[in-house]
């Protein structure tokens, strides 16, 4: 035993030895830079900059200069902390393989100039989720809500997988805002089964701002905001093209994506009176195409897509004012599968009976046909904004204009074609001033959104002709006014905010039973408030809480709706009496980073008063092609209570894993039970092995059987001996099994000169082929999800 | 110079908000929709026995939900046997669109299903085949068996091709429901 110890001795004294022998050169190296405000290029003191790995870290001086030194070789993270900002982070390298050449001066090898250019946050005191750089790549040729679904706190609600919607925190459709590139997106988003119309390719970084975000953004931002931003324009001389091109097996699906973007400015031009000004423009395209797809056991008819999207932009900027111009046009037809358009309740039970779709819902061989049923959306957005900036502050004038029609072609009935037609043009207008710290302490904006759209389905707008439209034809003004101000102080950050907004719909319709046309108004006002805080006491940990209050007023599908929804197979009721939901939510977040070990733990605590939904009653509506289930919508008070955990841990030199839960239980108040359709709790795991340029990883993910349903039927008044569906509080099945999915991936990047670069990819989704339902997807009563799918990717750039 | 306010600037800034505002008032006018829906809204069953034909309806004048349909009641002599038409009507239309023709004229996807309750009520045989031999429903024999009460149960099936591919087989099973009543029956 003696012996052993003695030679664990010798060689630790070896080691130890060989340490000290390297060459002080080598820890010599130093990193230092400047870091200034993005938009105004002024230099911020008292900046934090550190070194992740080391944890070793310095504050700016008064001319925003840091510099940490003594650093040995190796490669690091350089993270930029300073309060009222994003956190930028860096990767470097102070390394050198001795086959380089050793002519190098001693300075480029030890010293690394990052200047970090640091930009302002609008909502400091509210949890955000980043998609960007690699991660985002990973997601390219996926639709939305699919490109989502790994932020810990968002699924999605599907209906089978080419149609997916996000959900925040078990909310969805109007409770979950999405802002196309500063643009509030407005389409037909109340309904379940309509995916947002927006090609994620557009945007190089999307944000998931999780909570109520109702003062800045107004109306419907109750879980809260998407938002998709692309990068800003050039504003030099310099061409960059990017080209993404995806395929995936199941489906055999090919989305290709190119950007090309450029500018020009009069920085060459040396004249001491001239006016600095500067160009940027971009050209971005995006087809898709895809065939039917697969499950572990069976090809699924008529589930092809086929999408068509192109964005223009442009800027100009002249001393302190910048222009903005920004059109998209979105199209894409999306075929429904078939064996999902089930006629009326005995079709529907025999459906879930069989377990599985009719074989002729299940052919052979594989088409790219689109047939019915159908949807075929366009969306059409234009946005201009100006920005002027003076010694008070800074002033913005953001004009959108939406085009969005969608039409929805069922199959053939009684011969004729039958088509639900929806056209919605949506005019929206901000005007916000962000001034400049007053008293050196209080920084903040004031501004006002307004909004005014026109839906029309039927005949003309004030002169609809059918009373049999899903939902009627209406004119929608909102108009919001807000104030957030913010206090920063040492190491403890204060927000606080309101808002009042007002909302006066417009309604023209014929009803069911009469000849004439109605008119509806509703009017609605309120007042939404939020107040946060951020507290770091050291660079290791950060804590955030904040308290927010947001409010919806009922749509128009939950207003007046009365008749079939051909896809969902339910007959709906609308309740002209809903009055606005009022939210009040309370988060809680705790942000920990230290060298081998990052994690972020978000709590909160949602109650919605008067919250709305579509609840089955159980019983059979009768109409001519037989009983469909009937579903009413109603409003109760409800509580959304749950945690969101993400950790990082580096286990070993290059292995890391990733850990994500969430968990969520959410509470019908006023009828003590579960409430209907929340997403079933899931933990994700994903052990990631990263080498230079190269990247490997596999993950499982869990998601657990949703056990918290309804039991019982809420509508008292209806007697018992009319309900048939009475086994699951209304729903026709139980909610689907838990499942576990892995997947796998490998990515690789070449450099293949100084300027070009390319990234190329393979991720296999489903890597098992597991056949699994999920109780989010519309499809469960009638097919499996997708199975195995292989993903190739690559990227292009330069 | 820092402070003055260049005027061109301001004309540029202003031309550009106008035009903004100029393109967004011109796209006003208002549009009409096309109507593409056609309704069922009244199916009609006409029995005929040694010259006299007698005819129930179901008539559902306003489409789905509103007011409650009417349903005539069918009342049948015991042991005899009827020819038993059927008639799809949209009357909610002027002029009244015959819908039953629409399904002869697509016969190879359609199937008029007729299923009594007691089975023993009544025995239905089609009267009238597709191009593929199975058949329609359009026509056909109802003969009554002793006297009882009970229900008719009407379906018309849809089951158009997938991707192609011909689903109806003459059963039931394939498709969706364009029509699904229960008529109440008495034999006497």
């Amino acid at each position: 035993m003696n012996r052993t110890l003695f030679l664990y001795i010798i060689l630790l004294a070896f080691g130890v030895g060989a340490l000290f022998a390297q060459t002080p050169k080598d820890c010599d190296c130093f990193i230092q830079g400047i870091v200034e405000d993005d938009a105004t290029k002024q230099p911020i003191v008292g900046a934090v900059v550190f070194i992740k790995e080391l944890n070793k870290g310095v504050s700016t001086n008064a001319k925003g200069f840091y510099r940490i030194s003594s650093i040995c070789q190796g490669k690091y993270t350089v993270i930029g902390r300073i309060v009222g900002y994003k956190e930028k982070s860096y990767t470097i390298s102070l390394e050198h393989g001795a086959e380089q050449n050793i002519k190098l001066y001693e300075t480029e090898l030890h010293l690394a100039n990052i200047d970090i250019k640091a930009q302002k946050i609008d909502n400091l005191t509210q949890t955000k989720s980043i998609l960007e750089n690699a991660a985002l790549d990973q997601t390219r040729g996926q639709s939305l809500g699919e490109a989502l679904k790994q932020i810990s706190g968002v699924t999605t609600l599907q209906t089978g997988s080419s149609i997916a919607k996000p959900v925040i925190h078990g909310m969805h459709s109007n409770r979950v805002l999405i802002m196309n590139n500063g643009v509030r997106q407005e389409g037909q988003q109340w309904g379940s089964e309509h995916a947002p119309e927006i090609d994620p390719f557009i945007a190089k970084k999307i944000t998931v701002l999780k909570g109520a975000a109702g003062v800045r953004y107004g109306s419907d931002a109750i879980a809260g905001v998407i938002m998709l931003e692309p990068d800003t324009l050039p504003d030099s001389t310099v061409m960059k093209v990017e080209i993404n091109s995806v395929y995936f097996t199941n489906g055999r699906q090919t989305v290709n994506s190119g950007i090309i973007e450029g500018g020009s400015n009069n920085s060459n031009i040396k004249k001491s009176t001239k006016i600095p000004y500067s160009i940027g423009y971009r050209v971005q395209g995006t087809f898709k195409r895809g065939g039917d797809i697969s499950t572990p056991n069976n090809r699924l008819a008529n589930t092809g897509i086929e999408e068509i999207n192109y964005s223009l932009s442009a800027n100009y900027k002249r001393k302190n004012w910048t222009s903005d111009i920004f059109f998209s046009h979105f199209n894409t037809k999306i075929a429904v599968f078939s064996g999902s358009h089930i006629g009326n309740i005995s079709d529907l039970i025999e459906a879930i009976k069989r377990g599985s779709p009719l074989s002729i819902y299940t052919p052979e061989t594989f088409t790219y046909n689109i047939g019915r049923p159908y949807q075929d959306v366009l969306h059409n957005l234009l946005k201009i904004k100006n920005t002027v900036k003076n010694r008070n502050g800074v002033l913005s004038l953001t004009l959108g204009r939406q085009y969005d029609f969608r039409k929805e072609i069922d199959i053939l009935r009684g011969d004729k074609n039958l088509t639900q037609l929806f056209k919605l043009r949506t005019y929206s207008g901000e005007l916000i001033f962000e001034h400049k710290p007053i008293l050196k302490l209080l920084t903040g904006s004031i501004g006002v959104n307004s909004l005014y759209q026109e839906n029309l389905t039927t005949g003309m707008l004030t002169k609809p002709r059918s009373s049999t439209v899903l939902i009627p034809n209406f004119k929608n003004f909102t108009s919001g006014v807000f104030l957030i101000e913010r206090i920063v102080r040492n190491n403890w950050e204060i927000e606080s905010g309101f808002r009042y907004d007002i909302r006066h719909l417009n309604v023209y319709r014929i009803p069911r039973s009469g000849q004439n046309v109605v008119n509806n108004t509703q009017n609605n006002q309120n007042f939404t408030g939020t107040l946060g805080a951020n507290y770091r006491p050291n660079a290791r940990w950060n804590f955030m809480a904040n308290a927010s209050s947001a409010w919806r007023a009922a749509t128009v599908n939950e207003l007046f709706s009365d008749g079939v929804h051909h896809g969902a197979a339910s007959f709906e009721h609308g309740d002209e009496n809903l009055v606005p939901e009022v939210a009040l939510n309370l988060s809680f977040t705790a942000n920990y980073v230290s060298k081998n070990f990052q994690a972020e733990l978000h709590l909160y605590n949602n109650y919605i008063n008067n919250f709305i939904f579509l609840s089955p009653t159980g019983r059979p509506a009768l109409t001519i092609r037989g009983a469909f289930p009937e579903f009413i919508y109603t409003q109760t008070d409800s509580r959304f209570q749950g945690f969101d955990f993400n950790g990082i841990v580096q286990i070993a030199k290059n292995l890391s894993l990733n850990s994500k839960i969430s968990y969520l239980k959410a509470q019908d108040l006023s009828n003590n039970q579960a409430l209907i359709q929340i997403p079933a709790n899931r933990w994700e795991n994903t052990l990631r092995y990263d080498w230079k340029k190269t990247s490997v990883s596999i993950t499982n993910l869990y998601v657990a059987k949703q056990n918290r349903v309804p039991t019982k039927i809420i509508f008292t008044e209806i007697p018992s001996s009319e309900i048939i569906f009475t086994e699951y509080g209304g729903d026709f099945a139980p909610p689907p099994a838990a499942y576990s999915l892995w997947s796998a991936s490998a990515s690789q990047q070449f450099a293949i000169n100084t300027k070009q670069s390319l990234n190329i990819s393979l991720t296999i989704n489903n890597l098992l082929n597991t056949s699994y339902r999920d109780y989010l997807n519309r499809f469960r009563y009638f097919a499996d999800e997708i199975g195995r799918n292989i993903a190739f990717r690559a990227k292009y750039f330069f | 110079m820092a402070n003055k306010r260049n005027p061109i600037h301001i004309a540029l800034l202003s031309l550009l908000l106008s035009a903004t505002l100029f393109t967004v008032s011109c796209k006003d006018e208002e549009v009409v929709v096309e109507e593409e829906n056609e309704l069922i809204t009244t199916v009609k069953l006409n029995f005929t026995s040694g010259g006299t034909t007698q005819s129930f309806k179901y008539s559902d004048p306003d489409g789905d939900g509103g007011k409650t349909p009417t349903i005539d009641a069918i009342s049948l002599k015991p042991n005899t046997a009827y020819t038993l038409t059927v008639e799809v009507l949209d009357e909610s239309k002027i002029p009244v669109v015959n819908v039953t023709d629409e399904v002869k004229k697509e016969s190879d996807e359609h199937l008029f299903v007729y299923t009594p309750t007691p089975s023993s009520l009544l025995t239905y045989t089609y009267g009238d085949k597709d191009a593929k031999n199975f058949g329609i429903g359009i026509t056909g024999s109802a003969k009554t068996n002793s006297a009882g009460t009970g229900k008719l149960k009407v379906q018309l099936r849809h089951q158009p091709p997938i991707n192609g591919k011909a689903s109806k087989d003459g059963t039931p099973t394939p498709g969706s429901d364009d029509i699904n009543i229960d008529f109440n029956v008495t034999v006497q």
